[in-house]
């Protein structure tokens, strides 16, 4: 926004009664009404269904959380923070550090479903893989290094990656064990991460586009080649990591259809268009169906909190209302 | 990964086929043949593989009771020659299950299961006839109704009797419970201990806190020693997650406290998205108790006073919650005696509705309606997990060491639902409406709570039952009735006019028989006669042509004047057996079993997404409906608050007992929308307000295309 250096501008204290641009207003009071705590979700009620997943499967799910720790963490400490030197009014910067909290949110979440479901030493195994795991710091790696890029735009497009993208192979498996009745409660957690990300990959592209126009012909082709050689740089790593982790379950070829059809997702939040065909983003209807950010499920109160409530308005009563 | 060879490499597994119910097809159709294709799948890869086989009935039965798996007593009232009778009867009716949520739920929840829980060993019919053999308790006639009305879908008993009748190791066959807590230790303790006793036999308990000293009040004449109703709420919320039922379901409970008790506000906070953990109360259910005084309070914009209730009972030697506020409450403002303070009206209404927001919670009874319209002499002070049940009770008192002094009465009750659609093609409808009434009577004839007894006298004296009703959007829908339009609300009053009509003829024909009334019969507006009153001195009659043709098409004839009036004296004389006879639950689980719209509400959505611990998530269609009805399949979210407590009313009028009643809101509304739908259903004469739930939609450009239950 301002330069720095300039010691003489006076700093602008943020007016939301004058709003440049309707959107962030808009995606300010989604997230704010989105807030939520991982305190807010039972998860202890997973115990006695955690204890009927095989050993291979609780070490996949610790590793697949784990992993998606590792992405919030970057986001929330180095991507959020960088996007927000390149905010073009003072609301957006209020939405990214909202972003970055979420996101510190999201990774510490994980750290509860831990606490609550598992035992020390497998988490700290876990870790540890996280640190070892070539393609998950790869891909880390990849990403992290585009918010260094000095083009606003590219780290933009690198973070709608992130959001859109990255995080999906890990999402898919709370949401395939919640469609066999296992960790529900952890899936309603995950359906609250899911409800935000949707949001963040959705602004952060929205912000891209609207950036975008405003640039040269030439500059459009270089960032349109950019984001597709990225996006094929991270499929590549993704396909490796996704099979470090899924071969032994059997899932992976479900889990690269998923892959497939947000890679999509994510290209259109950018406003490019498709990369993968129809044929291979057939996603398992159970998956497709639980992804509705929409909060309508509904449920008893034998079965957790599900993941619909927010936070509402408050207006006060009037004297006709009385009558 | 047992299950991954032939679920997850085919794309047709019975769980993607019945999730594509949730997923337009490319005409923009809605794939209903997908979910009968996933109930299909269910039942070839899975439910005919996973059953044990017998040769013969006589194998059969003769295995399940020396396995001590069902129970020989049930059996051995009946000839074996009926028994098999019976079992045929119920497969001629060649049933087979319309949803796969439906297949699903049966299978996974209700049906008999080996040891090891991994084969089955029931059908659907044999269930069901177990069920009819234990109600009927060797009426052979009323065996083979309660067989008929159930699998024709007509009558449907509640979870804990559908799951548990017959079987040798079950819980009870009760599901509802509802205890007093007295402002002592001793009631305290024992309440906790209830609690464990009833969750564990798969009952939900609600307990009224409201006699709970406030926090700050004197403990033996200290001042500031009492912590209040929070802690105890914490103490019943560990209660509960403690207590399951063999696994089967976890415990669940609910607490209502007055709205004109000190601790209100903390009470209420427990639920804040934001509260320290050490007050967060997450799983327990929340009830505020609301007196009309109150309204006018707020109307008035004058503060309202909150009393404590260690004072009023030192005061008056009665416990708060045996009181009308409303009655009371300006000599309880006048009397220095009594430690009060104050808060404004309007912001309690608005903390409510925020907390709504945020969680669901409270539930609301609206106290002076309730007892107004009670006919039972006594005081209804709290409601139950479902705000449905609103009986009297009594206190009890203890001795030190736990035993009672004076046993009081407190609530159970057992419920079953008539689908309304099946009951109005019912080939003779007050006989169906007999069966029903007369297994209710039963279940509390045969239940012996004998862990807390101020529970097994309640029950014993007032043999209290409670007919719900479902499938009202059902119906409407297949009649091409919109729901919530005066058509549909003319329909409401006349079906449960004549449902009232014939329940307390039922509930008189067996006083009759068995020569025997339910306790404080003499005191009750039944005995007098004033209770009839409202139907003898006007006429009832549909309002539509339409409306009356629903009736006279299918030979209902509506009670006229002079049949109230007979029905009168001879209740005058006969009196009644059941002290309570209708009582309209939220029926979940058992209205995806009977392939119904839930309770009287609308549908939450046109495809259903349903979500529990065991079962994961499901997807459900509406009753009867096709792409080519999808007009009359509004939702509850687009009907709107104000229709379905237009529709709820209508029914209020005659039921003695509550109707669940939730409030539906897209995440446009604000919390003075909340508090106007409230205001709107207390002048209305609902009793009891059930959750409140928000729908969110989808930002603009984050939905997921081709979603069913997504677009509005």
């Amino acid at each position: 926004m301002q330069s720095a250096d300039n010691v003489l501008d006076p700093l602008i204290a943020v007016n939301w009664n004058r709003i440049e641009d309707e959107k962030d207003l808009e995606v300010w009071n989604r997230l704010t009404a989105n807030f939520w705590l991982p305190e807010k979700v039972p998860l202890s009620n997973d115990i006695p269904s955690w204890s009927t997943l095989t050993r291979d499967e609780q070490i996949l799910t610790i590793r697949v959380f784990t992993g998606l720790t590792l992405l919030d963490t970057v986001q929330n400490t180095v991507g959020a923070i960088s996007l927000l030197k390149d905010a073009e009014t003072q609301h957006e910067e209020a939405v990214l550090t909202n972003i970055a909290f979420m996101e510190a949110v999201h990774a510490r979440s994980y750290s509860s479903i831990f606490s609550t479901l598992c035992l020390t030493p497998d988490v700290d195994e876990a870790y540890l893989w996280s640190l070892e795991n070539e393609y998950l710091q790869k891909k880390a790696a990849c990403v992290v290094n585009q918010y260094k890029n000095d083009n606003p735009l590219a780290k933009k497009i690198a973070s709608v990656f992130l959001e859109s993208f990255l995080f999906y192979s890990g999402f898919y498996l709370p949401i395939y064990w919640s469609s066999r009745a296992k960790l529900t409660n952890t899936a309603d957690l995950i359906r609250l991460i899911i409800r935000d990300e949707a949001i963040h990959g959705y602004y952060i592209g929205y912000k891209f586009q609207k950036a975008l126009k405003k640039r040269t012909e030439a500059e459009k082709l270089f960032l349109k080649n950019f984001a597709s050689s990225l996006l094929f740089d991270l499929y590549e790593v993704e396909c490796k990591y996704t099979e470090s982790l899924y071969d032994r379950v059997g899932l992976t070829e479900d889990v690269k259809m998923y892959m497939h059809y947000n890679a999509n997702k994510a290209l259109m939040n950018l406003g490019y268009e498709s990369m993968f065909p129809k044929e291979i983003c057939v996603v398992n209807p159970v998956i497709l169906s639980s992804l509705s950010p929409t909060s309508d499920e509904n449920h008893d109160f034998f079965s957790g909190s599900g993941s619909s409530y927010i936070i509402g308005k408050k207006v006060a009563t009037k004297n006709e209302d009385w009558v | 990964m047992p299950m991954r060879s032939k679920e997850i490499h085919s794309h047709q597994d019975y769980h993607a086929l019945n999730a594509m119910l949730n997923l337009y097809d490319d005409n923009g159709c809605i794939q209903f043949e997908k979910d009968k294709e996933a109930v299909r799948q269910y039942f070839l890869e899975h439910v005919n593989q996973n059953t044990v086989f017998f040769h013969n009935l006589k194998e059969k039965l003769g295995y399940l009771v020396e396995e001590n798996y069902y129970e020989k007593e049930v059996l051995d009232l009946y000839e074996f020659s009926f028994i098999k009778k019976l079992f045929q009867r119920a497969y001629s009716y060649k049933f087979r299950f319309p949803t796969f949520l439906g297949a699903f739920k049966y299978y996974t929840s209700y049906t008999l299961k080996t040891r090891d829980g991994k084969r089955y060993l029931e059908r659907y019919e044999d269930r069901i006839t177990l069920v009819a053999l234990t109600l009927a308790q060797g009426d052979k006639h009323l065996a083979t109704s309660i067989v008929d009305e159930i699998i024709r879908g007509c009558f449907q008993p509640a979870t804990p009797t559908f799951l548990n009748a017959g079987k040798k190791q079950r819980g009870e066959l009760i599901s509802c419970f509802l205890l007093r807590v007295e402002d002592n230790m001793e009631s305290i303790g024992r309440s906790i201990n209830s609690a464990l006793q009833l969750s564990k036999r798969g009952g939900g308990v609600a307990l009224c806190l409201t006699n709970v000293r406030e926090l700050g009040a004197p403990i033996k004449n200290f001042e500031n020693q009492s912590s209040g109703v929070v802690p105890v709420m914490k103490l019943l919320e560990d209660a509960f997650s403690y207590a399951n039922q063999l696994g089967a379901r976890q415990g669940a409970g609910a607490v209502y406290l007055h709205a004109h008790h000190p601790d209100i506000m903390r009470f209420l906070d427990t639920k804040r998205e934001n509260a320290d953990e050490k007050i967060r109360i997450k799983t327990l259910s929340l009830g505020v108790v609301i007196p009309d005084i109150t309204f006018e309070l707020a109307r008035n914009n004058e503060e309202m006073y909150l009393f404590s209730p260690y004072d009023i009972e030192r005061v008056t030697g009665k416990s708060m919650s045996d009181f009308s506020i409303s009655e009371h409450y300006r000599s309880f403002v006048d009397n220095s005696a009594i430690a009060k303070k104050k808060v404004n009206t309007r912001s309690f209404f608005q903390t409510l509705a925020e907390i709504q927001f945020e969680s669901g919670y409270p539930y609301i009874l609206f106290e002076d309606t309730a007892n107004r319209s009670n006919p039972i002499s006594g005081y209804i002070n709290m409601s139950n997990l479902c705000s449905e049940i609103l009986q009297v009770n009594t206190a009890s008192t203890f001795e030190s060491d736990l035993s009672y002094n004076r046993l009081g009465m407190d609530i159970s009750c057992n419920l079953g639902s008539l689908n309304i659609a099946k009951a109005m093609d019912s080939s003779n409808f007050s006989a169906s409406v007999e069966t029903a009434v007369r297994a209710l009577t039963s279940i509390s004839d045969m239940s012996q709570i004998t862990s807390v007894p101020s529970i097994a006298k309640g029950n014993d004296e007032s043999h209290a039952i409670g007919l719900g009703q479902m499938n009202l959007h059902g119906f409407l829908a297949r009649e091409k009735i919109h729901y919530g339009s005066p058509e549909s609300i003319d329909f409401t009053n006349m079906y449960f006019y004549t449902v009232t009509y014939h329940v307390l003829s039922v509930s008189n024909r067996i006083a009759k028989e068995r020569c025997r009334t339910f306790l404080g019969f003499e005191d009750s507006s039944y005995a007098d006669g004033s209770y009839f009153r409202k139907y003898t001195d006007k006429c009832w009659e549909p309002a539509f042509k339409k409306v009356a043709a629903l009736f006279f098409r299918r030979n209902i004839t509506i009670p006229t004047q002079e049949d109230w009036l007979l029905l009168q004296k001879s209740v005058v004389e006969y009196g009644l057996y059941n002290r309570n006879l209708q009582a309209i639950p939220p029926t979940g689980s058992i209205s995806y079993i009977n392939h119904a719209t839930a309770s009287i509400h609308p549908v939450v959505s046109r495809i259903e997404i349903r979500k529990e611990g065991k079962i994961g998530r499901v997807y459900y269609p509406a009753p009867y409906m096709t792409n080519d009805n999808l007009e009359y399949y509004l939702d509850a979210y687009q009907i709107g608050p104000e229709k379905i407590i237009d529709i709820y009313a209508a029914a209020t009028e005659h039921v003695d007992q509550g109707l669940s009643l939730t409030l539906f809101f897209n995440d446009t509304a604000n919390t003075r929308d909340i508090n106007r739908a409230q205001i709107y259903a207390w002048k209305k004469g609902i009793k009891t307000i059930y959750y409140i739930r928000v729908r969110q939609a989808a930002l603009e450009g984050t939905e997921v295309d081709s979603c069913v239950s997504c677009s509005l």
